[in-house]
């Protein structure tokens, strides 16, 4: 369980990327973390690992305060950087030197995440390609079977079949107890993977919501003929027709579209909020 | 579990710290050490044995033993590898140890017993080279000998190593990036500085200054006549004991903290 309350952080003093942001992340989701570039996707992240220490307000880990960054809080968190570089090391010494500290370590895991990520292995690790890297990173990580996995854009470098086994690889793992935390601008790459949804723009939280919840509140529609209703969030012609976003009254049940519903909470926050807090009461 | 230290995962931390970037701390070792080894030779076929066996001493302990503090902590060049540093689950007070043991121990007694060796061959070779029969035998056997680490050079270079390296380490947890030079342009500025305060505050007590060096003694020259002002005998103590143990203990333990505080 991750509980941010009233945090308030910036790079300088003068301007505050978050401010007074309460945000509760339960364990068994994936959460997607949604975010224009410069949004604080990543200072998000690195707030909940410990590397960025929030200037008000507090985080709390499963009982820890990250910033402290205790061994007994560290080895149940990994966080994967949007840049990956793997020191020049054999396989075998990588392990020796790394994994001894994540006590759930599994070996057997990380030889089948490779050959899921079609990762081959070379003499030295530094030698892999930048998407080999990390995806590396990427098995490594999920092999740690730490309680929470942070990933910073993972997707980034990938390849487009890389993309579709990274998708399989984090469903396989998820546990119970386990939160699974991905930041990404490209929201496709998400889409049928996450079941919690997570919007920030402009240091403030627009949406968190299950899937299922918005797919009920939401409808995702494309429509030859824009009707005229003010309860539409996003409306974007192309080609075919033009594909809507709006309120769901009939209880219709739609497939989610990520990147429709990202453009459609960040162009009219107001909307959104309304929308998903008139369905809860 | 114990956040604060634990022996295991203290040796876990050590043997990450040193086979992880392998060519890095050989490689500088290994670059020091032929360092040290070129600056006698060159300095001894230019200036005769004792100024070697200094100049060696001073260029290869000082400047090799502040590229390895430097990067003992010198992980925060790039995001992955300072976000990854950070989030080793090990604690501070290990990670730090870690890098006090390298650049401060480890290193130090490498680089003290090649030193040694390299030294005994240079004397020996020039012992070796003397002519028994030669009337100035004795005295030139005895002008030289193997360069002592408890002598007064010694413990004054022993006491700038700490306060370099100190400060080093400390620079590279402020500095992510060229942390080496712009480290040393501070130290540079600073004993610049300290030296032009102290000749001007010097200046305003004193007439005939022909030297002054900060912390220590004024050297007045009038016509040929030399004097000497020394700081009295208290303050001496206190500015030497400040230098040695003050002031390199100061910027060890701050790495510590600031290692707390370090944010990527």
């Amino acid at each position: 369980m991750i509980k941010i309350s009233n945090l308030s952080f910036g790079y300088s003093n003068k301007k505050l990327l978050y401010s007074d942001l309460s945000l509760d992340i339960k364990g068994g989701n994936i959460y997607g973390l949604l975010g224009k570039n410069g949004a604080g996707k990543s200072t998000l992240l690195k707030n909940i690992s410990g590397t960025l220490f929030p200037k008000k307000g507090e985080v709390i880990v499963n009982g820890s305060i990250p910033q402290r960054r205790k061994p007994s809080f560290l080895n149940t968190v990994y966080f994967i950087s949007e840049d990956v570089t793997l020191p020049p090391l054999t396989l075998r010494k990588y392990l020796d030197l790394f994994s001894v500290f994540y006590p759930n370590f599994n070996v057997d895991e990380l030889n089948t995440f490779l050959k899921e990520l079609a990762v081959s292995v070379p003499a030295k690790l530094s030698a892999l390609s930048f998407g080999q890297q990390k995806k590396f990173s990427i098995a490594f990580a999920l092999a740690c079977n730490t309680q929470i996995l942070l990933m910073d854009e993972p997707t980034n470098g990938l390849d487009i079949p890389s993309k579709a086994q990274f998708r399989q690889l984090i469903a396989s793992v998820m546990t119970d107890d386990r939160i699974i935390i991905i930041s990404t601008h490209q929201t496709r790459d998400l889409e049928n993977l996450i079941d919690q949804v997570i919007i920030v723009d402009d240091g403030q939280l627009l949406l968190n919501e299950s899937v299922n919840t918005i797919t009920e509140r939401l409808i995702f529609e494309t429509v030859s003929i824009q009707p005229n209703d003010n309860r539409i969030l996003y409306a974007e012609k192309h080609l075919k027709g033009v594909s809507l976003v709006r309120e769901n009254t009939s209880g219709e049940d739609t497939r989610i579209n990520l990147e429709n519903l990202f453009n459609g909470v960040t162009s009219k926050p107001q909307l959104a909020k309304e929308i998903f807090t008139t369905n809860t009461k | 579990m114990n956040d604060t230290f634990n022996i295991k995962r203290f040796g876990w931390v050590f043997k990450k710290s040193v086979l992880e970037r392998p060519t890095l701390m050989l490689g500088l070792m290994l670059v020091t050490l032929v360092i040290t080894l070129l600056t006698y030779a060159i300095v001894q076929s230019m200036a005769g044995i004792a100024k070697a066996q200094v100049s060696a001493f001073v260029f290869g302990f000082l400047v090799g033993g502040s590229f390895m503090s430097s990067s003992a902590l010198g992980y925060f060049s790039s995001n992955s590898s300072g976000t990854s540093f950070l989030m080793l689950p090990a604690s501070h007070l290990e990670k730090w140890l870690c890098a006090v043991l390298i650049s401060g121990v480890i290193y130090a007694a490498i680089y003290l017993g090649f030193f040694r060796l390299v030294d005994v061959f240079f004397v020996n070779n020039y012992y070796q080279g003397l002519d028994p029969n030669s009337p100035n035998y004795q005295n030139l056997y005895h002008s030289v000998e193997v360069f002592g680490f408890n002598n007064e050079i010694a413990k004054n270079i022993f006491v700038i190593f700490f306060n370099i390296s100190g400060a080093m380490l400390l620079g590279s947890l402020y500095f992510n990036k060229v942390s080496y030079i712009k480290v040393a342009l501070l130290v540079c500025t600073l004993v610049i500085f300290t030296y032009f305060a102290n000749l001007l505050i010097a200046g305003l007590f004193f007439n005939h200054i022909d030297m002054a060096i900060p912390f220590k003694s004024i050297f007045l020259k009038v016509g040929s006549a030399i004097g000497i002002v020394d700081l009295p005998e208290g303050v001496n103590s206190a500015i030497s004991f400040l230098i040695s143990y003050v002031i390199p203990g100061t910027l060890w333990l701050t790495a510590l903290i600031r290692l707390k505080e370090k944010e990527m």
